[in-house]
């Protein structure tokens, strides 16, 4: 939640992305305001990111949820350098890709960085602990090394004993696991996720949105993470970016987005938002500002979610004393604050 | 009423389309026929002027004379040719020695394993029969000579065609050559690969091993390029975001999931090359197709069936054998066939130091003498069954006297020749337009120029024929297959066995029944086009989305209409491909034909392979065969685009 903190791993600045012959005509015109169905009928050109700039903390989970055709994945390449930018700077741990050659390029996606695919994109020739030990294998690491730290990994995912099989005789949520052991071996320091569970079942994807949590409890690194679904963005997300028509419409935490939509468009995403699981018991208090609180009301820590505090209030008039981490009261949750934020997001 | 008709038809581009289209069509014909009739009635152009005849054998013969006897001292031989011929022949020698060394049981012995393995135990036990049965029939020694010369082949085609795939796949600029070349290469019949290089080098093995890797070269580059290209962008992505380098993502990565579509490829190339290696016994390539060859010109139907029966276990299971390494499922546990391959190796060693090469004779067997009895009696019963008028004899004469010779008379003469051109011109404007019109009059001019315009109108007519034959039968039987899993699964390998004959080997038995002429021949290629009708017209009507069919049943229509107003008109495209698929196959078959008195082209090549003086005409009808198969594939092909439904904007 601290976003002003340590040192930024990944910095974006003003990366635009064009495809097609005339980038600089449909720069232009995109700077002038025209939508992409007009640019690409003048232009012939597809104008997929537009002046998009953000930074990630180490340790941050970043977070870029929009629809398909929204940009987000050539964006994710773009900063993977998977894509090369149109225009725009992209750094990543100090080192400006943008600038890099093919050799600097090399090195720091072997020593510092790691994509999961949607698709998984591992490899069906080969075998599930090679598929993790490819990252190693290209490094040169020697074999029994390399396979050594690939079943160790398979291990941390909880794929103990599959390392044998093919990719394909395992099920979808087995071969993401497969993909995020193989991003991990390398052992970065920023993950790219591009929708990596959007092709799994809903209940599958659900674990394995909370085995990243814990995973990333664990191992603290920088992720930057794609996605369509707004209620992973506001599970997964340290701070969301909102995208659309290739530019960002919002950013800021799952809060501040929920609380404080930037536009219609945002706010069409709110609507369906588990709200009373995201937001917490600090997002909706009023301040206390030296009002007296009543030692029989319910008390609830500020980082409570909203649905934890509910039974507190349903059927009292009275409000929730909100309480800091160390104790102290710090704010009153009233009911009817609650119930028309709710009320609002199901209308 | 009209301005109705006139609003929706505009409303309904596909409609106006295919309106204009029929419209174009009633054009052509009506142009043809006036064509026709004023050539009729005011010229006495019949024949191609025989004056007109630029003479290009001459220069031709020439040139085979001048290479003749400059052969040992021209440096184009001593630097070039030479020296080629020198390293591949020692190669071909070189691993048939090697072949010959090994024990001859353990060649039933490693087939047998290898297909128990990669197909079943039934198929193993088959592989092991019928690779002794070649022993049996005393075909062994033969059997080598064809198998060293595949093997070399395939090999050289293998070392120029994987790295020439992956030229075109990284290069736009290289596939841009080689993908029409390809094309080409693939167009024309194998037979006519032959000529120039027997012009070159005369006759032996070299000329036919460069010739079978020309006309095998094309599936494993094709199949090369494609199983890179379909390599999915995800993987490539995944290899690139390691940091692996170029190299590594296309060792590591690229090629390793090409690889079935690279076996797919060399399955096939192994394939073509075995037909041409047997083609190949025409200008002395030796082997079991020289066996063939030499049978059936004394016409010794019982030898011809053993050295066919020999070459066909070979194509089958060197098709099983690489196809079953194609699709050999990655995951499966392969111990146990390390194992036996070691065993196999293990005795084929042993048993090569023990010196067991030779078949032993003790186990021969011929059944040449009962093929023989039995043709005799089928020429004396089948042939004119009791003096009836009935049997094959009447059969071969009848189709000759009704549909051969009044359609071959019919191009050649009674339709004017300019008037031929003409048809060609308008077939080819309504089909695609100038481009196209003009290159078929160009070649059928050609056609004329070098003296073989009633040559090829013979081997048109018999190609039509042909055509028109397994059409009749082909299309009914795929439709049929269509409809019936039951079906389909019968005739698969039926199919598939007639598929992976070398086509030279099908004349066998069809000579056995109908003698030598043109009759053969067309039978020959109707048996041979068959499957590729069969199939084709199966494929086309399967692929019409079941949603289409459910939506016409819904509203009523009878199993005819729907075939006739939905299925095959969704279908059509499939089907001419199909069409042109048998006539490439027809006209190919046609063409080998020549060598049991087919006639026409054939004839011609098949005499300037034998006959050195006969070079320069042989040379001449291989250009005017590639002539004509180039444009009847570009015809049909560009009739194919044309019934495609308009495609999504």
């Amino acid at each position: 939640m601290d976003t002003a903190s340590e040192t930024v791993q990944v910095r974006v600045e003003g990366v635009w992305k064009v495809f097609g012959r005339k980038p600089r005509e449909a720069r232009e015109m995109a700077e002038a305001g025209a939508t992409r169905e007009k640019i690409q009928t003048a232009t012939g050109s597809v104008v997929a990111v537009r002046d998009v700039s953000f930074h990630v903390d180490a340790g941050e989970t970043f977070v870029v949820m929009g629809l398909s055709g929204s940009g987000k994945s050539t964006l994710i390449r773009c900063v993977s350098h998977l894509v090369a930018p149109t225009e725009g700077t992209v750094e990543l741990c100090g080192t400006e890709l943008t600038q890099a050659d093919s050799a600097k390029l090399r090195q720091l996606r072997r020593q510092k960085m790691a994509m999961v695919f949607q698709h998984f994109g591992l490899f069906p020739h080969r075998k599930v602990v090679d598929n993790v030990a490819y990252g190693l294998e290209v490094q040169g690491v020697d074999r029994q090394d390399r396979q050594d730290r690939a079943r160790e990994l398979l291990d941390t995912v909880g794929l103990e004993g599959w390392g044998d099989h093919f990719p394909q005789q395992l099920s979808g949520g087995m071969q993401q696991r497969v993909g995020l052991a193989r991003a991990l071996a390398v052992d970065p320091e920023v993950l790219f996720f591009d929708e990596p569970f959007s092709a799994l079942d809903p209940l599958i994807r659900r674990d394995m949105q909370d085995e990243l949590i814990d995973l990333q409890m664990k191992l603290q690194r920088t992720l930057v993470f794609i996605t369509h679904d707004f209620a992973e963005a506001l599970k997964l997300a340290d701070r969301i970016a909102i995208m659309n028509d290739g530019a960002f419409v919002q950013v800021g935490t799952p809060v501040e987005i929920l609380t404080n939509p930037a536009d219609d468009y945002v706010r069409a995403f709110t609507q369906d938002a588990p709200v009373a699981k995201v937001l917490q018991a600090c997002s909706l208090m009023r301040p206390l500002d030296g009002a007296a609180v009543d030692p029989g009301w319910p008390r609830v820590s500020s980082t409570t979610p909203l649905e934890a505090a509910l039974p507190h209030l349903l059927g009292s008039t009275s409000p929730v004393v909100v309480c800091d981490e160390d104790g102290p009261p710090v704010g009153l949750l009233h009911g009817d604050d609650v119930a028309s934020v709710i009320s609002e997001n199901r209308l | 009423m009209t301005n109705v008709t006139e609003a929706r038809r505009k409303a309904n581009g596909l409609l106006t389309a295919s309106d204009s289209r029929l419209a174009r069509f009633i054009l052509a014909v009506g142009a043809i026929v006036v064509l026709v009739l004023l050539f009729r009635l005011f010229t006495n152009f019949d024949v191609f002027p025989e004056s007109w005849d630029i003479g290009l054998a001459d220069p031709i013969d020439r040139a085979r004379r001048w290479l003749i006897n400059n052969q040992t001292s021209h440096w184009l031989y001593t630097v070039f040719l030479n020296p080629i011929t020198d390293v591949i022949d020692w190669g071909i020698r070189r691993l048939e020695s090697i072949l010959r060394w090994f024990p001859w049981y353990s060649y039933p012995l490693f087939t047998g394993v290898g297909l128990w393995w990669t197909r079943g135990r039934v198929a193993g036990v088959l592989g092991l029969a019928s690779v002794s049965l070649i022993g049996v029939i005393d075909l062994w020694e033969e059997s080598f000579a064809t198998l060293a010369l595949m093997g070399v082949s395939v090999l050289i085609s293998m070392v120029i065609g994987i790295p020439l795939g992956i030229a075109a796949w990284r290069s736009d600029a290289v596939a841009r050559v080689v993908r029409p070349t390809l094309d080409a290469m693939q167009t024309m019949p194998g037979f006519v690969y032959l000529i120039p290089f027997v012009l070159l080098f005369g006759v032996g093995r070299v000329p036919a091993l460069i010739s079978t890797v020309i006309f095998a070269l094309a599936p494993v580059v094709r199949l090369t390029e494609v199983g890179l290209r379909t390599v999915p962008q995800v993987t490539v992505e995944a290899s690139e975001m390691f940091g692996a380098t170029e190299r590594q993502t296309l060792r590591l990565v690229r090629l390793p999931q090409a690889r079935p579509a690279i076996f797919a490829g060399m399955n096939q190339t192994t394939m073509l090359a075995m037909s041409m290696v047997v083609i190949a016994a025409f200008i002395g390539a030796g082997g079991l197709g020289q066996v063939v060859l030499r049978a059936m010109q004394s016409i010794e139907v019982g030898k011809a069936s053993e050295a066919g029966i020999a070459i066909v276990i070979m194509a089958i299971v060197l098709d099983r054998f690489s196809t079953g390494i194609a699709t050999a499922d990655p995951g499966r546990d392969a111990r146990p066939i390390k194992w036996l391959a070691l065993a196999v190796s293990a005795v084929g060693i042993v048993g090569g130091l023990l010196g067991h090469n030779k078949f032993p004779e003790s186990l021969n067997w011929q059944f040449a003498p009962y093929v023989d009895d039995a043709t005799d009696w089928a020429r004396d019963n089948l042939y004119d069954i009791g003096g009836s008028g009935i049997g094959t004899g009447p059969f071969s004469d009848f189709v000759t006297l009704e549909f051969v010779t009044p359609l071959r008379e019919l191009l050649a003469s009674d339709i004017p020749w300019p008037a031929m051109i003409g048809i060609g011109v308008v077939l080819g404007l309504w089909a695609r337009g100038i481009r196209l019109a003009i290159g078929i009059g160009a070649a059928l001019f050609a056609i004329g120029f070098l003296g073989m315009w009633a040559l090829s109108m013979d081997t048109l007519a018999q190609t039509i024929v042909g055509v028109a034959i397994t059409l009749i039968i082909g299309v009914p039987v795929g439709i049929m297959s269509s409809h019936n899993d039951l079906l389909r699964t019968a005739l698969k390998p039926v199919l598939d066995f007639f598929q992976t004959i070398p086509s030279f080997v099908l004349l066998v038995p069809v000579i056995t029944l109908f003698h030598v002429g043109r009759i053969p021949g067309i039978i020959a290629s109707v048996i041979y086009a068959l499957p590729a009708a069969v199939h084709y017209t199966d494929l086309g009507l399967r692929r019409v989305p079941a949603e289409i069919h459910e939506a016409a049943e819904s509203f009523g229509a009878t199993r005819g209409q729907r075939l006739r107003r939905v299925e095959m008109p969704l279908a059509a495209p499939e089907l001419m491909v199909a069409v042109n698929q048998v006539i490439m196959l027809i006209l190919a078959m046609v063409v080998i034909a020549g060598l049991v008195g087919g006639g026409g082209l054939g004839l011609e090549a098949v005499r300037g392979l034998r006959r050195s003086d006969a070079v320069g005409r042989g040379f001449e009808a291989g250009i005017a065969i590639v002539l004509l198969a180039s444009i009847l594939d570009r015809l049909t092909r560009a009739i194919a685009d044309r019934l495609r439904p308009p495609a999504a904007v």
